[in-house]
């Protein structure tokens, strides 16, 4: 019996393998893991013959211990303590006592096994003995039996079969399947309670709802089939394989949906990249690392847009990989890849720049800098729109050279370094007249020279954003807009130019930041076609010149044809948050010059208490307990 | 038929939907199906060959539900099941059941 154990041992398992047929993946995987399914098997089966024998001697107890078979019990079970034959004789006794050394070790190893498995800590906990070991070779000893043995129930003591699914009952037996049905019932019950507690009833719903609010996407009503059944996809994407072939609008909601829940990794991303497209938006590719970046250009070869948010691991061997290809990128938006080193920005663009119609650069700190910024006119003849945000690299000389791109359209920059107001009185004269699109945020240095530059050359601009400057006055702002000939802008930003001085905070004798001759110079020449205006912070804005631009007579209040109110048709957003002089009256006015405005910021207007609110309209900041937004229910205001 | 307050919507294996007219309408597809001077919009009757009996009833049942809810604010999602999501998703683009037309108009 030995003998044929020391064989069984000794046979080396890789011949065993090799005689086999064809194998199966996981059989492959295994043996790649020094996993053998055919040892599996065969301990699994001796260990079943050994139960049984040793069930065999429970019930027989005439059978004596020196049944051949009941020798390999100690062997292949390390449970039963080792008892070998009484006949110690020559070979076979010396082969005995090895044997029997084997079992101990074995023993010794399974204990030490279950000291650190979970069932044993948990057990620990419960029964406080002192003596680790023994609690261990408790366990060991009453460790359960194997699937398709009977064994008795510890519960109601009935004889059942055991299968895998068998459950522990509380003193570490077997239960049987009613009694362990009984024991999932009170355990689904333990768990349906919590969840309960953690969603909170009306609190959690208000809180939900401004959060909607607050995300641009409440709406009264039902929300629509597409985002249920998004909503729906972006919860069980684990179990989708395919997108099949959905139009790329459709792909492109749910990839943003997915980015918003953190879910889109490499197994995520293959579900967006189909090879005829040419078109990929990642809007979270935080999760993805440099090679799932490259499967992307081999995936989808005929890319010509790609826009990757959170691009960390968008790197040298990635841009490596695009500038190698037969890749020609139209559009390239790049949002935290600080990873990609200035020779590959300058490589890219000397041999892909030709391409490229629009380059938008996010939050980059080093290697994105005036010389890449100098490569572009030369290297990108074709650039419509180029935008570097949040930038700690680029300086005047940068902003010098863009003035020589003529084929720019949109440009923005939100650059940490201070630029000379006359760098951007220079880009104006020299690129102005085509610009449609000018952003310029944080730019404390600019001053009234940069608005004259607009008024004198700008003749196409829909956008114009213009933050924090701390030295443009109101003047300045007044004649940029008198007469310009610029036609009306459908979007205003102008916020936080206003005068700063902590000791004298409400005095402002130069007229420093958009005050209220500017702002009713901006309204009287794009007022008609404004869809957002944004004056967040512009505080010397008096009340005479809010009720001036948003100007309602009282007297005809029946009558809107005669009351001679300016209407705002256009304007869907207005931002006037931290403008002091704001009241109740210029909100309600705001309201009635506006019939389509959807939302309405007043955060920080403290003069602001208890307006009516007409339906669909949100109103949000108010300084109330109600919480910050307040939604309509007013039908009756624009009677 | 023209003016009836019902509508019929025909799946693709001929399974009929009787639909109230107004909660109908909240798919631009359809709307524009039973405007001008179209066979639908003089019989009421929509035929979707590419759209089987089980897709089509949920859309049918989305109808009533926005319809049901056109008014109200935290309105429950409607359950979608997780088999039929993309079906559901291409019938929604089909329908055009992306932007929700504002609830009332201002007057």
């Amino acid at each position: 019996m030995t003998i044929s154990l020391i064989r069984f041992r000794s046979r080396p398992s890789r011949q065993q393998r090799r005689i086999m047929g064809p194998q199966s993946a996981l059989t492959d995987f295994l043996a790649s893991h020094n996993i053998s399914a055919h040892q599996i098997r065969l301990d699994a089966d001796a260990r079943r013959r050994a139960a049984q024998e040793g069930q065999g001697e429970q019930n027989n107890e005439n059978n004596e211990s020196n049944d051949p078979a009941s020798a390999a019990t100690p062997t292949t079970t390390p449970a039963v303590s080792g008892n070998p034959a009484p006949a110690a004789r020559g070979r076979r006794a010396t082969a005995a006592s090895r044997n029997e050394e084997e079992a101990r070790n074995k023993e010794k190893n399974a204990i030490e096994k279950i000291k650190a498995s979970k069932k044993f800590q948990k057990r620990k906990r419960h029964v406080d003995s002192d003596d680790e070991d023994d609690l261990a070779r408790a366990l060991l000893q009453s460790s359960a039996p194997l699937p398709g043995q009977q064994e008795n129930c510890e519960n109601c003591g009935k004889r059942f079969t055991v299968t895998a699914y068998s459950r522990n009952g509380p003193k570490g037996g077997l239960l049987c399947s009613p009694c362990s049905k009984e024991l999932d019932k009170n355990d689904a019950a333990a768990r349906k309670k919590k969840p309960k507690r953690a969603t909170g009833g009306a609190v959690g719903v208000r809180r939900q709802l401004q959060s909607s609010i607050l995300d641009g996407t409440y709406t009264l009503g039902a929300k629509s089939l597409m985002t249920l059944c998004i909503e729906t996809l972006a919860k069980n994407i684990d179990l989708a394989e395919d997108l099949g072939d959905l139009p790329s609008p459709i792909i492109d909601k749910i990839a943003r949906k997915l980015s918003k829940l953190r879910l889109l990794d490499s197994r995520t991303l293959s579900l967006f990249l189909q090879p005829t497209a040419e078109e990929v938006q990642i809007y979270d590719g935080a999760k993805l690392n440099s090679d799932d970046y490259i499967r992307i250009f081999q995936v989808v070869p005929g890319l010509k847009k790609l826009k990757v948010r959170n691009a960390i691991h968008f790197k040298d061997t990635v841009m490596d990989y695009l500038i190698s290809r037969n890749i020609e990128l139209e559009d390239l938006y790049l949002h935290g890849a600080n990873l990609i080193s200035e020779a590959r920005w300058t490589e890219y663009l000397q041999k892909k720049g030709r391409f490229l119609r629009s380059l938008r650069v996010y939050f980059t700190d080093k290697h994105f800098g005036d010389s890449v910024l100098a490569l572009l006119p030369r290297t990108c003849p074709s650039l419509n729109r180029l935008k570097v945000c949040h930038n700690q690299e680029v300086t005047g000389a940068g902003v010098a050279a863009i003035a020589k791109i003529p084929t720019l359209r949109h440009l923005s920059l939100d650059l940490r370094n201070d630029v000379h107001s006359d760098v951007y009185v220079d880009l104006l004269g020299k690129i102005g007249t085509h610009l449609q699109t000018l952003s310029l945020t944080r730019v404390r240095d600019a001053d009234n020279t940069v608005l004259d530059a607009l008024h004198a050359h700008c003749r196409s601009l829909v956008k114009l954003r213009i933050t924090e400057s701390e030295l443009m006055t109101d003047a300045g702002f007044a004649r940029l807009f008198r007469g310009w000939a610029n036609p009306g802008l459908e979007f205003v930003d102008l916020q936080k130019c206003r005068q700063l001085d902590s000791a004298h905070p409400r005095e402002n004798p130069d007229g420093i930041g958009l005050c209220s001759d500017g702002f009713r110079a901006l309204m009287a020449h794009s007022g008609r076609t404004l869809r957002e205006l944004n004056v967040h912070g512009c505080r010397h804005i008096e009340r005479v010149a809010f009720e001036d631009v948003f100007n309602v007579n009282n007297n005809n209040n029946n009558n809107v044809a005669d009351s001679g109110e300016t209407v705002y048709e256009a304007l869907a957003k207005l931002e006037i948050s931290f403008c002091e002089e704001i009241t109740d009256y210029v909100v309600g006015s705001v309201f009635r010059c506006c019939p389509n405005l959807r939302e309405l910021n007043v955060f920080g207007c403290m003069k602001v208490r208890d307006v009516r609110v007409p339906r669909g309209k949100i109103l949000v900041g108010v300084p109330n307990a109600r919480g910050m937004v307040i939604e309509g229910d007013d039908d009756e205001v624009r009677q | 038929m023209a003016d009836s307050k019902y509508i019929t919507l025909i799946s693709s294996n001929g399974f009929e939907f009787v639909v109230l007219r107004e909660a109908a309408l909240v798919s631009p597809t359809i709307k524009g199906m039973l405007r001008g001077g179209f066979k639908e919009a003089q019989t009421g009757v929509c035929e979707f060959p590419e759209i089987s009996a089980h897709v089509l009833e949920k859309v049918v049942d989305y109808f009533h539900y926005w319809y049901r809810n056109r008014d109200k604010e935290n309105v429950p999602d409607m359950k979608i099941p997780v088999e039929m999501c993309l079906e559901l998703l291409m019938a929604a683009s089909y329908f055009n059941l992306e932007n929700m037309p504002v609830a009332r108009p201002l007057q």
